[in-house]
């Protein structure tokens, strides 16, 4: 007797073996040329350089968090709209408790001016800087 | 039964539970109310903390009016009882008077900062408080947690330009993460052992399928070590130094009296419900509880208890920070208190609660008193509180008798807690004629130990470089009030303590299946 689970794993062995078995056949049958470019990580485009795990700049965490805000609404909004029109009226007050709650939250952020994407003032240096002018 | 008909039961069960939740919800719309406030009046900076003391005030009127209450709510995932009810009113007295002392800290309002979020903050770690003390659910239980976590990492990071707060803060997120880490995965090892997240039914299922497991008991550690983080029980204290000493003071006095006491709550309830007997119907409940299994979750606890009053009172005679040294004796007083835990019973539970009632008072106090002379000698080295005592006496004078009080000393209120603790521990008879002597004993040397460090304060301030002619400092009348409504009931209930006693005896009422 098989389980959900079990056919879930049935599924994950047979995609398994779908992907190998086609790798397999088409590997039999290809010519096999490589050479330095074909072996590249990105056959046309620019050589990475440097690692990837740089600091990003704090402005993507707000921008982040901001979006779960909103990411957590449309979570409880869809199975919401699946069954509202069989709870009435006391579904639709309770969501919209819960969207005004949620406003709230997105006023504070936006009086907070949290959503001002503040840029850097890079200091442009001037000839003064270099130069000792008081002669 | 249709899904229709299934949803309007739902939705029934929903409509009484939204009343019974009131108290909560009258946070909930305290905590908006703030922020739409913090952003009206820009100007002010006290006005979300008169809100929060408005919305305290309503909430425990609406805690008052259902105190006798007893009902589930939820889906039997949250008890409305005695027991919460009392732990829920303490801990809003201590946020009550928390957002009070906040106003005269002067670290909190250094370089015109801005306060409206952390009044709100204090306003959330209070309603996450509220969750664990009556959460019957695992799952609950961890959402509990982590909404006083979360709200607490900020607080304890909130003076920014202090290089140790900010400290203190990202400490605290890191042991909390890895604690709530091992809390749930013991969870998910319960759930796997049983099947169940509510507690009643965890205790249904270890009754008729008498599990002994070894799975059983390593769960159980986790989650009590998850617990034990909040409480900050030996071994899972080391976060505690560094955040008490890095947070502002007004949070270094709320984590260790409120986070504790609903560590203490969800603790006790945890215990009583999964792994105590349901006494049969009908039949009078033993005043101890006949716990499940084989495990022997009192020498379990009694151990931890032994282990934590001891380390915290050793480490704090080493001490030269005020703020560290108190922080250690808060580890040492939760030793105290996890030996009412141990006993698991009626008396055991009701000495913790006049235990926390005493702590609040004294350990608000001391902190308070410490606060006030940051402000005054921007210092909290005992080295710098020499003589202290003759430049601000009334000051000095209440401090005495909160450190009096924290060590124990007949007529303060800490007196009758301990009185409460060991008695408890000593009438404790169990099977095989097991008792927990050696665990008062060694309560009674960890007191005796105790003395030498809060005496040691009290000497700095005014046995050593006694300087007479040293300008007094001057305090604001209101200051002084708010130092004699906490020295107050230290003192009186101490002399009469049968408000809280009974105030206690009238909590214990633990809400275990339905």
């Amino acid at each position: 007797m098989l389980t959900d689970f079990g056919i879930i794993l049935i599924f994950f062995i047979v995609g398994v073996l779908f992907v190998a078995a086609g790798l397999f056949v088409s590997s039999l049958i290809r010519p096999s040329h490589p050479n330095k470019i074909k072996n590249s990580t990105y056959e046309c485009g620019e050589e990475p350089i440097g690692s990837p795990w740089i600091k990003f700049n704090i402005r993507y965490y707000v921008v982040a968090l901001m979006f779960l805000l909103f990411e957590v609404e449309i979570v409880f909004l869809f199975p919401w709209t699946v069954v509202f029109k069989q709870l009435g009226w006391y579904a639709f007050s309770s969501m919209a408790v819960f969207m005004v709650i949620l406003v709230f939250g997105l006023a504070y952020v936006w009086g907070k001016g949290d959503l001002e994407w503040d840029k850097p003032k890079p200091y442009i240096p001037k000839l003064e800087d270099f130069v000792d002018m008081k002669d | 039964m249709g899904p229709i008909s299934h949803s309007i039961n739902f939705l029934e069960e929903l409509q009484k539970s939204v009343g019974l939740f009131a108290p909560e919800t009258a946070l909930t719309v305290t905590f908006l109310l703030a922020i739409v406030a913090d952003l009206i009046f820009r100007r002010s900076r006290n006005v979300t903390g008169f809100i929060a003391l408005l919305g305290f005030i309503a909430t425990g009127a609406l805690l008052m009016s259902n105190s006798s209450t007893s009902a589930f709510a939820f889906n039997s995932t949250y008890a409305i009882d005695p027991f919460a009810n009392f732990f829920k009113l303490l801990i809003l007295i201590t946020s009550y008077l928390i957002v009070v002392i906040s106003f005269f800290s002067a670290e909190l309002y250094h370089g015109n900062r801005k306060l409206g979020e952390y009044y709100t903050l204090i306003i959330g770690m209070t309603f996450g408080m509220f969750i664990l003390c009556s959460s019957t659910n695992l799952i609950m239980i961890y959402i509990g947690i982590e909404a006083m976590s979360l709200c607490s990492y900020v607080l304890s990071g909130y003076t920014k330009e202090i290089r140790r707060s900010s400290e203190a803060s990202l400490k605290y997120v890191i042991y909390g993460a890895v604690s709530s880490g091992i809390m749930i995965y013991g969870i998910s090892l319960i759930y796997g052992l049983t099947g169940h997240l509510g507690l009643a039914e965890i205790n249904h299922s270890l009754n008729v399928a008498n599990l002994d497991h070894i799975t059983l008991l390593v769960s159980g550690m986790m989650i009590i070590a998850g617990f034990a983080y909040k409480i900050s029980a030996v071994p899972f204290h080391f976060w505690t130094p560094d955040v008490y000493e890095g947070a502002p003071v007004t949070i270094t006095a709320f984590l260790s009296v409120a986070s504790k006491a609903a560590g203490f709550a969800a603790l006790i309830r945890f215990f009583k419900v999964v792994f105590a007997a349901v006494p049969a119907q009908g039949s009078i409940p033993d005043a101890t509880w006949n716990m499940l299994g084989s495990i022997d979750w009192r020498i379990v606890i009694a151990i931890l208890s032994v282990l934590t009053m001891t380390l915290g009172n050793l480490v704090a005679l080493k001490q030269t920070n005020v703020k560290r040294l108190l922080a250690y004796s808060s580890i040492a007083h939760a030793g105290y208190m996890l030996m009412g835990v141990t006993v698991m019973s009626e008396i055991g539970v009701q000495s913790v609660l006049v235990y926390l009632v005493a702590y609040m008072f004294m350990n608000l106090g001391a902190f308070y008193v410490v606060m006030q002379y940051a402000n005054l000698i921007g210092s909290e080295e005992l080295e710098d509180y020499t003589g202290i005592g003759y430049r601000a006496p009334v000051l000095g004078i209440c401090m005495v008798i909160f450190l009096v009080s924290l060590l124990g000393f007949p007529s303060t209120v800490g007196f009758i807690g301990k009185l409460y603790i060991f008695s408890a521990v000593l009438s404790f008879a169990g099977k095989n004629g097991q008792n927990f002597y050696w665990l008062a004993i060694m309560g009674v040397i960890n007191s005796a130990i105790s003395a030498y460090f809060y005496i040691k304060i009290v000497r700095n301030m005014f046995v050593r470089g006694a300087e007479f002619d040293k300008e007094k400092f001057k305090l604001s009348p209101e200051s002084l009030v708010v130092a004699l409504i906490i020295v107050i009931p230290t003192l009186y209930f101490g002399l009469f303590p049968g408000a809280v006693i009974r105030w206690a005896e009238t909590s214990l009422k633990i809400l275990v299946g339905n």
